[in-house]
């Protein structure tokens, strides 16, 4: 029967322990720390666009004839941007020209993303041209 | 004195039952969606204004739970109460979540701070929700009912069942329920990808810990139950190991069913796969050993 809990009244309930009232008090510094820090980045960067910049590091890797060119893309602005494009055009000598691009899916604020472009002829023999084509906002 | 020191050790134990009774039922709730990455993408493309609202809405609904179910002994009839046992089973959320989002790496020092912030309080929403549920899983629904299961599965097991074959069963049936969904999907791959040995390893000690917890620091109705339970399975620590091994078998199987892994890959796949896989499947088999 469950007459009995019906018959409870909030001054028969047992008081909360000192455990709790502790346990209780992290929770409340967790929770206002994430809101809080929820607040500072709205505060903060959020307001400004996207800013994407691609570089691509000297050290090149030659593996079975292919030259491995690592690139970073960095989201230096606010916003958080979907299916980056990113593109590389190697030319050598004006009559070899070779293209490479690639999709990236997702790039948030601050965030750093490395990969890297493959080509069949060494970079450093050419010139190596990087750009981000385009992005979409989530 | 000593009767002082002994009510506090007590308080402290109740408090820390009820903590890790509220965490079981978070990850029996929310494990599916934390291999969900969707998840974690719409967290990290979430703004902040966005983020607020789910930290209000996952409250308003704990709340809710909390005043008839909940994750405590006590039944939260005042307001005061609900209120300080969502602020625990929000924070026992986001606690989590971040340890399992840092495990999977998808937390790490190079995480931009909002994006982190969105991937943790997009999957610390149903995280909240299961400590919020905890009371209401696996529970008996009455004495009665209780009191007739246990005579049926007394005569039962006589008659057919032995007590391990019960137990390797029943983890395994229950990685399995848990495990289905989650097997066939990008994310194990994904996640095997970017791990190496020592993340491999923690996970592995995660799983064992958090199975513990769910079938014997968690006051879940069924524990004296499994405490009487015969067989090689009789001891807390050896059942948390064997059923780690049946799970990763359950997970192993899953994976090959969903062709994720077959016998043409390296070993090392396997074993990377296997084990991510044996997170979701170790807190199925804990529930599926809480449920016979």
């Amino acid at each position: 029967m469950n007459t009995q809990s019906k018959k409870i009244q909030p001054q028969d309930l047992p008081k909360r322990s000192l455990a709790e009232w502790i346990t209780f008090g992290i929770a409340v510094a967790i929770l206002s720390t994430v809101i809080g820090l929820v607040s500072y980045v709205w505060l903060g960067k959020e307001r400004q666009p996207p800013v994407l910049s691609i570089t691509y590091e000297k050290t090149i890797r030659k593996v079975d004839g292919q030259f491995y060119v690592p690139f970073i893309l960095i989201n230096k602005g606010g916003e958080t941007v979907e299916s980056v494009r990113v593109y590389a055009e190697l030319v050598i000598n004006s009559d070899f020209k070779e293209q490479s691009e690639q999709e990236i899916d997702f790039l948030s604020s601050g965030e750093v993303q490395e990969g890297a472009f493959i080509f069949s002829k060494n970079p450093q023999e050419g010139k190596l041209k990087l750009k981000v084509e385009s992005y979409k906002l989530p | 004195m000593q009767t002082f020191k002994k009510s506090s050790l007590s308080m402290w134990k109740q408090e820390l039952n009820s903590l890790i009774r509220g965490i079981s039922g978070g990850f029996l709730f929310g494990i599916p969606l934390l291999y969900t990455m969707e998840v974690w993408w719409v967290g990290s493309s979430a703004k902040p204004p966005r983020l607020l609202i789910a930290i209000a809405l996952t409250f308003t609904i704990v709340f809710l739970l909390n005043q008839t179910t909940g994750f405590r002994d006590t039944k939260d009839v005042r307001f005061r109460d609900a209120f300080m046992d969502s602020t625990r089973a929000i924070a026992i959320g986001l606690l989590c979540t971040s340890c399992v989002l840092v495990l999977f790496q998808e937390i790490t020092f190079d995480t931009p701070l909002g994006e982190a912030l969105g991937k943790l309080i997009y999957e610390s929403v149903p995280f909240a929700l299961g400590v919020a549920l905890s009371n209401q899983f696996l529970k008996d629904n009455s004495d009665q009912n209780q009191e007739d299961r246990k005579k049926q599965q007394k005569s039962d097991r006589k008659k057919q069942l032995n007590g391990t074959i019960a137990d390797v069963g029943a983890t395994f049936v229950g990685s399995i329920i848990v495990g289905f969904s989650i097997a066939p999907t990008d994310e194990v791959p994904m996640l095997a990808a970017s791990t190496s040995g020592p993340w491999l390893l923690l996970l592995i000690l995660a799983s064992l810990l958090i199975s513990y917890a769910i079938v014997f620091a968690a006051s879940f109705s069924n524990q004296t139950k499994r405490q009487q339970q015969q067989g090689i399975f009789q001891d807390p620590f050896s059942e948390t190991v064997i059923s780690y091994l049946v799970s990763l078998v359950a997970a192993a199987l899953m994976l090959w069913f969903f062709n994720q892994l077959n016998l043409e890959l390296p070993w090392s796949t396997w074993l990377r796969y296997t084990v991510i896989m044996g997170l979701p499947a170790s807190v199925g088999g804990a529930a599926g050993r809480l449920a016979i």
